[in-house]
């Protein structure tokens, strides 16, 4: 299996949009401020739907908002 | 701290003020024969105690906080629910494997509806201290 981890441009995005508060993004998505706050500290990984909600708030698609960094792992080419 | 955060910690505390007394006085008292008004009684007294701990608590925790209170938990929320739910359903069964298939070969009356009480206190315990624990972490 590939090993890696998801990591995500939340806060850079939320900067760029006016430095729109965690709890804003939360209430238009749907979820609290402090699921914000996992979710852009790497702590929680969002549903698929509240990940592409994410998205649509940015009027981004949904790889600028979250990446996936594979790593290489032993005996893997 | 979030709203549901505070309500685990206020269910622990009820829990750790009422039963933790309950099971010490039980314990030093070994009350074996049924039926045992004394050991109903303070049995009667630690669950009042602690609907009126947690009713007295959430009206608090709501006043303080109306707007979380009323929010509806979110996708985290029920993950973490899911979780601790989970964990202490392993615990409970084990429990109750053991209370009720084990302990009625060499055990009687108090000693088993102790043991059962015990096992789901324990239960609840693990359920909501996994709800504390993964939002100290944000996970």
């Amino acid at each position: 299996m590939m090993e890696g981890s998801i990591s995500n441009r939340i806060r850079v995005l939320r900067f760029l949009n006016g430095e729109m508060s965690q709890a804003e993004l939360g209430q238009r998505i749907g979820v609290t401020r402090q699921t914000i706050a996992a979710i852009e500290a790497g702590k929680y990984s969002p549903s698929l739907e509240a990940a592409f909600r994410i998205a649509q708030v940015f009027h981004v698609p949904l790889a600028e908002v979250f990446q996936w960094d594979a790593k290489a792992t032993q005996g893997s080419r | 701290m979030p709203y549901r955060e505070k309500t685990a910690w206020l269910s622990l505390i009820a829990m750790a003020v009422t039963f933790g007394p309950y099971f010490a006085i039980t314990a030093s008292s070994n009350p074996e024969a049924l039926p045992n008004l004394r050991q109903l009684g303070l049995f009667a007294v630690a669950a009042i105690t602690q609907m009126l701990i947690l009713g007295v608590g959430h009206l608090y925790l709501g006043r303080r906080s109306p707007q979380d209170a009323r929010t509806p938990p979110d996708e985290r929320d029920r993950a973490i629910m899911h979780r601790s739910i989970r964990s202490a359903y392993y615990l409970l069964i084990v429990g109750m494997i053991l209370v009720g298939c084990v302990m009625p070969f060499h055990s009687s009356g108090w000693a088993i509806i102790n043991a059962a009480l015990f096992m789901i206190v324990a239960a609840e315990l693990v359920h909501y201290s996994v709800v504390v624990f993964s939002y100290r972490r944000q996970a």
